[in-house]
């Protein structure tokens, strides 16, 4: 059983007999809320532009390319591989746009051309495509794809531009070290953060560090979050659990240990906890349906964070705490279901 | 402000017609008068073609307990034991044409003076069936089986349900504010066949001049409460939760927590079918939408063809769908020639902008349906089996629960018709436990 | 670098050491029998015998020497391998095909309303009746070609199934899901069916679909079989037992209802064996034949209707039908 979307016949001819009949006939209910999967789609853009914004000040044209490629091999990507294997091309509901934002946003600004490319075709063609298309997706496609960089192309996936103001932009930029990848070369190398360079907390909070474009700035990312909560397109309980497990787990090692642990506040400033938290583990399609599920969900997804940032090989651990708990969604939709109106409690 | 968990807050669009006093709808020269109008077992016509009727003269009897009679709305003769489009199942069904004779004569004794406090229970219980009177929400469920539950069964509660939910509907609202003495006394009719001394009635709260009234006009032991506005807090299991916090056990009805609830519209016809005698041959309902020339609130008698209720209303004005009763839970009518029954709560005409005719795409497990289900259940999960038409999996995820108020469906970012998935299912287990 | 070795290496002893206790402890006993039914049976797991698919049933007619052979999607040849596995004649119903009972195309019928929601006929149903004039004829949705495991049913470009004879193994999964009861199981040697199962009279019928029976009663008055019966509220009916397959109803059908599954082979008179006695001359309805007595007959090709009639009475079985 297929749906009838806007291409198929069946739906013209109800077009058409309604035309002469003046009558169109469905089953109840007749009125249907405004905010469509576009809509929805539509304000997680927005609420990603300040961060956009913040990547492009500090890193420049450079930033604003990997955007626009990334956005447009996405959506081309989707369109093509819908037309070849012949199924209605969806991408006016706007998600292979944001999958194109919300890659580029975890690549670094001078990513090469290829790089964006490759990210998009495993996002949108592996990831999402091949496991039926929107919705069908068990593993957020932006992070599939950034993952599948990281790793197949170390270098290019870490070297990270200095920031610097959109206006004093130099030809030949100097590349340095994000804030979690510098206190992991300290501690590795001397065994304490006290080595790590210029730990401020100012600086990651407005975006003035080197990271990947988009996961910069705490601040606008916390903004975007906000307004997605207000606009009730995500619930508090992703964002709130997550950043929460992080914080008080890193607290808890920094109180025993100052020495070797860095501070939480520094961990919820640095990296890409803030992207995740409120931009990718929110992605409908791979986090719980309920929101019991979504408070386990989260809280794995610090718990895994934290134990890459302290004692994996990466410095950070955002993307692989979100995909791993992405297999687990099933498991706790099953395990939180609602006990429904009067069972037996 | 008492309420439920879940529901969801469309537009009210009440306004449309709120306002509008009840107007009574001219007679016509001929009524449809549909044989099956009630939930339960069928009736059978006690008259033939050639027959003289008098207005409330009895057409058809019932067969069983869980059935009612229907009556003649006026006066006239009896053309024929025709066929006409029946409003729920859309297919043909039997119906007593009539055609009037303008003279609209009631049938002898009728409208017959007595007190119904001084009548015994069986009385009043036999009244109230011999009067025809069902459910007048849309349920349409015979209201004497309703009254009399089994002996083990313990009624503590009574609510009048006034809260009338549907966005658009105002016929129970202008009902309580013009005929507030009809609907209290027929609570107390009511109260008096349940053997209880009290009762409440419950409105929402963007009906504050019917809550004002009632209060003002209410006999101490009905007692009038304000509910929150948000769909389906007029479902009966929602009503019972947000007053008595009780919850109707899945499969049970409303009388296993010891509850009764009554339409603010069944209780003013059971007052009249009481005192009077008066079967329910005519009922309030409002013919709203913007593809309606005049939003009007009318009062109608049953059989009366749609057709003419749209002339009396203006016409249409680019109607794209016509419903009997609200938005939510009404039925898509798509012939004009069909007549009202005893349940059109309302008559809703929408334009194409107003309805929801777009294509529906993957579910994003969004979770909005689980948010907005009053029932607790996990709509999208309903919805995907819906589209395999695996019924057995679905029973296992409390198919049977769902009473199909259609607030996951009007919240889904992807537009899929989940009721209707669910009805596709409950078909699909009918028909194979059917085969069994 | 040797305790890498070794750890890796211990990991995949212990998986391995896992695994095969797994496979001895958890080992299902099957009857290699069963293993070789499942093999023959079509894999469809249709579920026309009334089993959960083709393992459950295998198991069942295995292990149950009661069983019966409830599957009707096989072939001659895999039922005599089966019954050569099995060891007892398995005695198959005679093999079914799918007829498709309404002729009603969109463009012969007219529409009730537009209908908005899930494209599958049973939804469709439930809303309104359908939203068909004719009550009783084909939505047009495709669920029964959605439901056929053998890929045996297609939507024509007319909006009505059609039966593909070679794939359709009488399963009747369609017959099942339909929810106007159009699809009918005839045996396979038929030939002949109704498109139309209305129940309404010509004169109801005629405004909502042009190309229904219109009960006229001249099929059931030309049948030479008494294999017709058609009324004033059912339309024409064709006893498979009785029908011949002569396909007279065919031709005299006036609004071409009554449909072939296949096109009837003609006839031919083998002149040898012909002894000239005229009774195929007679008994022909279409005039075909012709000849002179005590000498072969000849058939006209161009006028045979391949009704066989003649095959049936001839005295000396000097007739066959021409394999093409």
């Amino acid at each position: 059983m297929k749906n009838i979307s806007a291409s198929n016949p069946a739906e013209d001819q109800a077009k058409e007999q309604a035309s002469k009949l003046s009558v169109y006939v469905s089953s109840s209910p007749h009125v249907h809320s405004t905010e469509d999967v576009p809509w929805i789609m539509r304000q997680v853009i927005y609420a990603l532009i300040p961060g956009a914004l913040v990547g492009v000040y500090f890193f420049g044209i450079p930033a604003l390319k990997v955007i626009a490629l990334a956005v447009v091999s996405c959506v081309v990507m989707e369109a093509l591989w819908q037309k070849l294997t012949g199924n209605p091309i969806t991408i006016k509901d706007g998600s292979a746009v944001l999958t194109g934002l919300l890659l580029a946003m975890n690549l670094p600004s001078g990513a090469p051309w290829w790089l964006v490319v490759i990210g998009s075709l495993v996002a949108i063609i592996i990831a999402k495509q091949l496991f039926g298309g929107i919705g069908n997706n068990p593993f957020n496609p932006a992070l599939v794809g950034r993952v599948f960089l990281l790793i197949s192309f170390p270098v290019a996936m870490t070297t990270w531009p200095e920031p610097r103001s959109f206006f004093s932009q130099a030809a030949d930029a100097t590349t340095g070290a994000t804030p979690l990848g510098a206190l992991k070369t300290a501690i590795f190398e001397h065994g304490t953060i006290a080595a790590a360079p210029g730990m401020n907390l100012m600086d990651p909070f407005l975006g003035n560090v080197g990271g990947s474009l988009g996961e910069i700035s705490a601040l606008a990312l916390i903004l975007g979050g906000i307004y997605l909560i207000a606009r009730r397109i995500i619930t508090w309980h992703i964002p709130v659990v997550y950043i929460a497990t992080v914080a008080v787990l890193t607290g808890i090692l920094w109180l025993v240990n100052p020495e070797g642990y860095a501070s939480p506040a520094f961990h919820l400033v640095a990296g890409g906890l803030m992207l995740g938290a409120f931009f990718m583990a929110t992605d409908m399609v791979t986090s719980p349906i309920t929101n019991t599920g979504k408070v386990v969900f989260a809280a794995g997804c610090g718990v895994i964070t934290v134990v890459i940032r302290l004692w994996g090989g990466y410095p950070e651990g955002v993307s692989f705490a979100i995909l791993i708990m992405n297999a687990f969604v099933p498991l706790i939709n099953r395990a939180t279901r609602p006990t429904k109106f009067g069972a037996v409690r | 402000m008492k309420t439920f968990k879940g529901g969801i807050h469309p537009p009210e669009e009440k306004q449309l017609v709120k306002d509008n006093p009840i107007v009574d709808f001219p007679l016509s020269s001929r009524y449809h008068v549909l044989v099956q109008q009630h939930l339960g077992a069928p009736a059978k016509p006690v008259v033939k073609a050639g027959d003289e009727v008098k207005k409330g003269q009895v057409l058809s009897e019932p067969l069983g307990f869980v059935s009612v009679p229907v009556h003649a709305p006026t006066s006239g003769r009896v053309k024929e034991i025709g066929r006409i489009v029946h409003p729920v199942t859309g297919l043909l069904a039997p119906c007593i044409v009539i055609d009037a004779d303008g003279r609209d004569e009631w049938a002898e004794g009728l409208p017959l003076e007595r007190d119904p406090f001084a009548m015994s229970r069986e009385e009043l219980l036999d009244a109230i069936k011999t009067a025809g009177v069902v459910g007048m929400g849309g349920a349409t469920f015979p209201t004497h089986v309703k009254l009399s539950p089994p002996k083990d069964k313990t009624i503590d509660t009574f609510i009048v349900n006034g809260a009338e939910c549907e966005p658009y509907l105002s016929s129970d609202h202008r009902l309580m504010l013009e005929q507030p003495e009809r609907v209290l006394k027929g609570a107390g009719v009511i109260m008096k066949a349940l053997g209880l001394d009290r009762a409440t009635i419950a409105i929402e709260a963007n009906k504050p001049d019917a809550i004002k009234l009632m209060r003002e006009k209410a006999p101490a032991e009905i007692q009038v409460e304000t509910l929150k506005v948000k769909y389906p807090q007029g479902a009966e299991k929602q009503l019972i939760n947000a007053l008595t916090g009780r919850e109707v056990p899945s499969g049970g009805l409303p009388m296993d927590v010891g509850a009764v609830v009554q339409n603010a519209g069944t209780c003013a016809a059971v007052w009249d079918a009481c005192a009077r005698g008066i079967p329910l041959i005519e009922r309030i309902t409002s013919v709203t939408g913007r593809g309606i020339v005049q939003p009007k609130n009318i009062r109608v008698r049953v059989g009366t063809l749609l057709r003419e209720v749209i002339d009396f209303c203006g016409g249409l004005n680019g109607a794209a769908k016509i419903i009997f009763g609200g938005p939510m839970m009404g039925i898509a009518q798509f012939t004009q020639d069909i007549a009202i029954m005893k349940g059109t709560s309302g008559v809703l005409v929408l334009r194409e902008e107003d309805t929801n005719i777009t294509a529906y795409s993957a579910c994003i497990s969004c979770g909005r349906c689980v948010e907005a289900c009053p029932m607790e259940l996990i709509p999208s999960v309903l919805s995907k089996l819906g589209e395999k038409g695996m019924y057995q999996k679905a029973m296992e995820n409390n198919l049977l629960d769902c009473v199909e108020c259609g607030s996951c469906t009007y919240v889904c970012p992807a537009n899929r018709p989940i009721v209707h998935f669910v009805k596709h299912l409950k078909a699909l287990s009918r028909a194979a436990s059917a085969k069994k | 670098m040797i305790s890498s070795i070794l750890l890796l290496g211990g990991i995949g002893f212990l998986a391995a050491l896992i695994l095969g206790i797994s496979a001895v402890t958890f080992a299902v006993k099957m009857d290699p029998r069963e293993k070789a039914v499942l093999d023959q049976l079509p894999g469809a797991n249709c579920g026309a015998c009334g089993f959960a698919g083709c393992a459950a049933f295998a198991h069942e007619i295995t292990v149950n020497p009661e069983a019966e052979m409830a599957c009707p999607a096989v072939n001659e040849e895999a039922l005599e391998a089966m019954s050569g596995i099995l060891g007892r004649s398995l005695g198959g119903s005679a093999p079914l095909i799918a007829c498709i009972r309404c002729k009603g195309a969109p463009a012969e019928t007219t529409n009730r309303y537009g209908y908005v929601g899930p494209k599958d006929c049973r939804a469709a149903q439930i809303v309104a009746g359908g939203s068909k004039g004719c009550q009783y004829g084909c939505l047009g949705l495709g669920t029964c070609e959605e439901v056929c495991p053998f890929g045996a049913i297609i939507m024509g470009e007319d909006g009505l199934p059609r039966v593909i004879e070679s794939l359709c193994t009488g399963c009747g999964k369609c017959v099942s899901v339909c929810p106007r009861g159009i699809i009918q199981l005839i045996p396979k040697t038929g030939n002949y069916c109704v498109g139309c199962i209305s129940k309404d009279t010509a004169k109801d019928m005629k405004p909502l679909c042009k190309v229904g029976c219109i009960k006229c009663g001249i099929c059931a008055d030309v049948c030479p079989f008494d294999a017709i019966t058609v009324s004033k509220t059912t339309s024409a009916e064709i006893d498979q037992d009785k029908c011949q397959r002569c396909g007279l109803c065919v031709s005299a059908c006036p609004t071409g209802v009554i449909s072939a599954l296949r096109v009837p082979q003609k006839v031919r008179i083998i002149a040898e064996k012909c002894k000239g006695c005229s009774i195929c001359e007679q008994v022909c309805p279409a005039e075909a034949i012709s000849g002179k007595v005590k000498e072969p007959y000849f058939v006209n090709e161009g006028k045979c209707i391949g009704c066989g009639l003649c095959i049936a009475k001839c005295p000396s079985d000097a007739i066959e039908r021409i394999i093409s």
